[in-house]
C-alpha cells in the first residue's frame, strides 16, 4: 500500500483523471473530495461491499426460485 | 409434478436471449460483475412485472428484476444528474427503473438502495446507489398490490 502524507487542500492523483483532495481533517474524521470520470463509480467501501454481496446473492436464481416468485407475483384470482 | 411443466415456458424464453431483443449496455458494470456489460431484458410473466436481466456475455448469469412501483408505491428515488449523463439520457421520463430481486428460501427481497436505471432511448443502463436515501438493500416484497 502506498502511504502518503497530505495536508488539507492538498490532493492525490490516481491515474490521469482521478483526483482526491483532503478537504478537512478534524480529530479522527477526514473529509475527502473526489473527482472522477463518469464511468468510475465512487462509493464508500462498506456500501460497495454490501451492494456487491447483494448482487451476488441475487445472481442466477434457480428455476424453482424463479417459478416461486412468478407465482407470488400473480394477481389474486388468476 | 406440475411445477416443472409450469416453469417450462420460462425456460423457453431464457434459452436464447439473442432473439432480436434489444441489447442493454451497462454504462458501468454492476458491482460484483465487472465482466458483464451487455444484457437483454427477458419478460417472465404476462403482467410485465417480472423480467430476467440476462447477460449476453454469459447467459448463465441473470438477475430477476421488476419495476418497483406496484410493490413499493411509496418508493420515489431521486436519480442523480450524473446517472442521466452516464446514460446519455435526453428525456428523464424515458428511463425505466428496475429493482433487483433476491430469491431466498425464507423471503424474497428487493434492492431499493440500488435500482437499475435503464434509458429506453440510448439502451444504456446502470445500477445506481441512492446514497443517503435510507432505502434498504433488502426490502421484503409485498404480495398484495
Amino acid at each position: 500500500m502506498l502511504v502518503l502524507t497530505r495536508r488539507a487542500g492538498e490532493s492525490v492523483m490516481i491515474g490521469d483523471d482521478v483526483v482526491i483532495t483532503v478537504l478537512e481533517a478534524r480529530g479522527d474524521v477526514i473529509r475527502l473530495g473526489i473527482q472522477a470520470p463518469r464511468d468510475v463509480q465512487v462509493h464508500r467501501e462498506e456500501v460497495y461491499r454490501e451492494l456487491q454481496d447483494a448482487n451476488r446473492a441475487a445472481a442466477s436464481p434457480t428455476d424453482d426460485a424463479v417459478h416461486a416468485i412468478t407465482q407470488m407475483l400473480q394477481k389474486p384470482g388468476e | 409434478m406440475t411445477t416443472r411443466t409450469m416453469s417450462r415456458p420460462i425456460e423457453a424464453t431464457m434459452t436464447d436471449p439473442s432473439l432480436g431483443l434489444p441489447t442493454i449496455s451497462m454504462a458501468v458494470p454492476m458491482p460484483g460483475f465487472p465482466a458483464h456489460k451487455e444484457f437483454v431484458l427477458v419478460r417472465l410473466n404476462d403482467d410485465g412485472l417480472l423480467y430476467a436481466l440476462t447477460s449476453l456475455d454469459n447467459p448463465e448469469l441473470r438477475f430477476l428484476v421488476a419495476p418497483p412501483e406496484p410493490f413499493f408505491p411509496e418508493y420515489a428515488p431521486e436519480i442523480d444528474e450524473s446517472v442521466f449523463a452516464a446514460l446519455n439520457t435526453k428525456d428523464p421520463d424515458r428511463v425505466l427503473l428496475l429493482t433487483v430481486i433476491t430469491a431466498g428460501k425464507e423471503e424474497t427481497t428487493a434492492n431499493l438502495l440500488a435500482p437499475i436505471v435503464v434509458d429506453r432511448d440510448s439502451m444504456r443502463a446502470m445500477q445506481t446507489v441512492l446514497t443517503g436515501s435510507g432505502y434498504p438493500v433488502r426490502a421484503i416484497m409485498n404480495r398484495s398490490y
